[in-house]
């Protein structure tokens, strides 16, 4: 404790609520798994099958809690610091740069190893239960917590050494964690089985998730995970090793005074260019975001333009690069199908399309929705709109279309995929209708559920932060609850759960295996309709409190 | 009608405003004509962001009236908002944002259609000379440019009175000239002027009217003459001598002449005796001639004259005695 960073860090969050209440969230939750399946009679289970029925959901539970919580401190720590103007102050003392990202990174790791600590009882006693060995389950599991822990505040921290502003620096970590946790898989369960080079850089690449690893420990069946099983888990250690050596290496590199030297944008436009460079750029560009913008039109709610102006991606060159690759990906995953690629059915193809558009609308939804309101409050500008002759309901509108108008975009890329879809198998179109009523209601619950909580909460970064964490408790957390469906949880209570998840009706409207049996259309939409209706009272509300005279 | 309530632009009366025990703002009743620059002093605390919050609209008095050209600042809704140009101390920065844009959007809110945007948004970045930064990135923006900025965006929807608060606030001397500038042209176009500062030599030197509030009472109003007559009515001496060891003949000479309410004020440091005073010239020339009398080595004899700064710190110090 001789780093003063790491002490001021490590006893401020230690003495906050915040992590006084994660702790016996992550206590309560963990035992009650492990309570569903204590046993209840006095009859010896011989196979322990109760135990390997908690041991699973546990382990998936607290990883998902490892996703969530790991990244949130260390993505905002740097660039506070360097917006409040205290790393100017600790670059200057003789510290030196080695301290300060030790003292960040070990005051994260202790936390967060003190929360994953908070789940040992449960999982002691699921080992009490039986059928779990510690040298082969337990330890190699926790081993992966703590290289997950390492790898995403590495990430963390690297990432809040470039960004400008937390809110943006929370969202390109949580898009980063999602990408090493997820998309590194992709292209290992398109190629697996193939032998070729590709194959086998895309199963090197398979080990920066701890997912394979995951199964290996937890003994679940995935075919197409199968070519990583056998070492999964120390391919993961090592992976993880190597990647947070790495980003430690390049974020301790820009931890130097050269880090606050940057120049101020001189703002050059497009027609201050020359006329080859002007060329250059219009074939480059089909937008070009650096020409000088025309007036905004009349009869066009000008907060929308606002919104869409400030975004960096908000601008129309990014908004046309997101739809073109949302685009090529929904119809080449349906190519693929079609021509016999990899053996899989329609279906599949469609709950890789339904996931790919969810994780889609859970990375941009928040990332869009948690500034409008506790952004525009933080940065002063509701002050100014509030002085202007625009109605609240302009203002809301005007903030929310400039979201909802970004995910239909989204939602409306990957149509092709679907026209596809339904061309090859027609009798599908009822189905494929219907998952897109549930993609658009998603959308809908994204946006809503995040501008309410932006709405109520006065900083983007907490917003932030806690969009993601109530949409991936909505979204993924109940899709957890069905993956351990049987084991703990009995069929009645997985469809009451996956109520609350209208991205679940579209995987069950498709088929996709184990949801083949849910029963979660129309009553899931009527209650992800009614949370949007709270959420857009609770907005309209706030935004009316915030738009009166004091 | 008479002329002169013609020509009030801001009136205020008995304006009240309370947060549940806490008196913001008691009994505030001021006026300002039209082309009137007024300077609203006082320390942090004291009830001016309350007052222009209630000008604005952004806040209801509990009791009393604000009336900005005749228009009720409680119930005027949108044309309060289009009478008024509001520039709070924070600037409300957009991200990605050019000054062109930034402007077309403000020009956008307060309604302006397409056409004349861009005409007036030229005029505008012209008046706060702000012309040359037009396609900067707001968030770029030093602090003396942005307030550059924040005065062109309030003049886009060419409100009739302007209420600026802190404009000088963080401005280096070059800037806060500008700014002074800018402001009495401002003023000489008919606009009227609310300004708040803590910088007060720099409102003394563009404010014909002065409102001085602490604890939410208003101290003094007049125009700055009358306000600067009543708060310090005793003119200020210096008397400066060649060397601090003749301080105590010059001490007890002037003792001997002074009325008992005259304090003398001895800085060995700077070998200066300064005494508040109401006698006359001739009686003052006595004094330089009882002191050369005395022996005593006179470098200079001369009148300090008082500022806005000492009329406030006046008024503070009695708030404070008071409290």
């Amino acid at each position: 404790m001789d780093n003063p960073v790491l002490r001021r860090e490590l006893l401020d969050r230690l003495r906050s609520g915040k992590t006084l209440a994660s702790l016996i969230a992550v206590a309560i939750v963990t035992s009650g798994i492990v309570l569903l399946r204590w046993p209840a009679s006095a009859t010896v289970d011989l196979v322990s099958r109760g135990s390997a029925e908690v041991f699973q959901p546990l382990a998936w539970g607290i990883a998902a809690a490892i996703v969530m919580l790991v990244p949130a401190f260390p993505a905002t720590s740097i660039v506070r610091e360097r917006q409040r103007g205290t790393l100017a102050l600790l670059l200057h003392s003789p510290i030196g740069p080695f301290s300060i990202w030790i003292g960040k990174f070990l005051g994260n790791i202790v936390l967060m190893g003190v929360l994953i600590a908070a789940s040992i009882p449960a999982m002691a006693a699921c080992y009490s239960m039986g059928g779990t060995s510690l040298t082969q389950h337990i330890v190699p599991l926790y081993l992966i917590f703590m290289m997950m822990a390492i790898m995403y505040t590495s990430v963390g921290l690297l990432i809040s050494s470039y960004q400008t502003s937390p809110d943006a620096s929370l969202r390109w970590t949580y898009g980063a964690i999602i990408g090493l946790a997820a998309l590194s898989l992709a292209p290992n369960v398109v190629l697996t089985g193939k032998g070729s080079m590709m194959a086998t850089v895309a199963e090197y690449l398979s080990y920066l998730s701890p997912v394979p690893a995951i199964y290996q420990l937890t003994g679940s069946n995935d075919i197409s995970l199968q070519s990583v099983r056998s070492t999964a888990t120390s391919g993961f250690l090592m992976a993880a090793a190597l990647v947070s050596l790495g980003m430690a290496c390049v974020t301790l590199y820009r931890l130097q005074p050269k880090l606050l030297d940057v120049s101020k944008s001189a703002g050059k436009v497009t027609e201050q260019r020359s006329t080859g460079a002007q060329w250059l750029r219009r074939l480059t560009f089909l937008v070009d975001p650096d020409r000088r913008k025309s007036g905004i039109p009349p009869l066009v709610n000008p907060v929308m333009v606002k919104e869409f102006r400030t975004r960096k991606f908000g601008r129309l060159h990014w908004l046309l690069r997101l739809i073109a690759v949302c685009a090529v990906i929904s119809l080449g995953l349906t190519y693929v199908a079609s021509s016999g690629t990899v053996s899989w059915g329609v279906e599949r193809i469609a709950a890789v399309m339904v996931l790919l558009q969810l994780s889609l609308l859970l990375l941009l939804g928040p990332s869009l929705a948690s500034g409008l309101i506790a952004g525009e409050v933080e940065s002063g500008g509701w002050q100014l709109l509030r002085v202007t002759p625009m109605s609240p309901r302009k203002i809301l509108v005007g903030k929310l279309m400039s979201v909802v108008w970004t995910m239909l975009l989204v939602l409306m890329a990957t149509l092709p995929g679907y026209v596809v879809m339904v061309y090859i198998q027609p009798a599908l179109e009822t189905q494929v209708l219907r998952v897109l009523i549930s993609l658009g209601i998603s959308a809908l619950m994204v946006v809503l559920v995040t501008a309410a909580i932006s709405s109520v909460v006065n900083k983007t970064a907490v917003a932030t932060a806690t969009s993601y964490g109530v949409l991936f408790a909505l979204f993924a957390g109940t899709l957890l609850v069905w993956l351990a469906r049987g084991k703990p949880f009995g069929k009645q209570f997985v469809e009451s759960v996956l109520m609350f998840n209208p991205a679940a009706v579209a995987l069950a409207e498709m088929r996709v295996p184990g949801m083949e049996d849910l029963n979660l259309t129309p009553f899931a939409w009527y209650i992800a309709l009614i949370i949007c209706g709270v959420s857009a009272i609770v907005l309209s509300m706030r935004v009316w409190r915030l738009t009166c005279p004091d | 009608m008479p002329q002169v309530e013609a020509e009030t632009v801001v009136e205020t009366n008995a304006l009240t405003k309370r947060y549940g025990e806490f008196v913001a703002l008691d009994n505030l009743s001021i006026r300002v004509k039209r082309g009137q620059i007024l300077g609203f002093i006082g320390p942090n605390g004291a009830g001016k962001t309350t007052t222009i919050k209630i000008l604005v609209g952004l806040s209801r008095p509990t009791s009393g009236t604000a009336k900005i050209a005749g228009v009720d600042c409680a119930t005027g809704g949108k044309n309060i908002k289009k009478l008024v140009g509001y520039m709070p101390d924070k600037f409300g920065s957009y991200d990605n944002m050019r000054v062109r844009e930034y402007l077309d959007f403000f020009g956008a809110a307060y309604g302006l259609p397409r056409s004349k945007r861009k005409k007036r948004i030229d005029e505008v970045l012209e008046i706060a000379q702000a012309t040359y930064m037009q396609d900067r990135f707001v968030e770029s923006l030093s602090h003396g440019m942005q307030q550059r900025v924040g005065i062109a965006r309030i003049m886009l929807h060419d409100p009739e009175v302007l209420i600026l608060d802190e404009p000088a606030n963080g401005l280096d001397p070059q800037a806060r000239i500008e700014m002074r500038t800018m402001l009495l042209r401002l003023a000489a176009q008919g606009k009227t002027l609310i300004v708040t500062s803590h910088i007060l030599p720099e409102l003394s030197r563009i404010c014909d009217t002065v409102a001085i509030v602490t604890g939410g009472k208003l101290r003094a109003f007049g125009s700055l003459d009358q306000v600067m007559k009543d708060l310090c009515p005793l003119r200020s001496y210096e008397i400066q001598l060649t060397e601090s060891s003749q301080l105590k003949r010059a001490s007890e000479v002037l003792k001997g002449w002074c009325l008992p309410e005259e304090k003398l004020d001895v800085s060995e440091a700077e070998a200066v005796i300064r005494f508040p005073t109401q006698r006359t010239e001739k009686e003052l020339a006595d004094a330089l001639k009882l002191l050369v009398q005395a022996g005593v080595a006179v470098v200079q004899f001369r009148e300090v004259a008082s500022d806005l700064e000492d009329a406030f710190l006046r008024v503070a110090r009695e708030t404070m005695s008071v409290a």
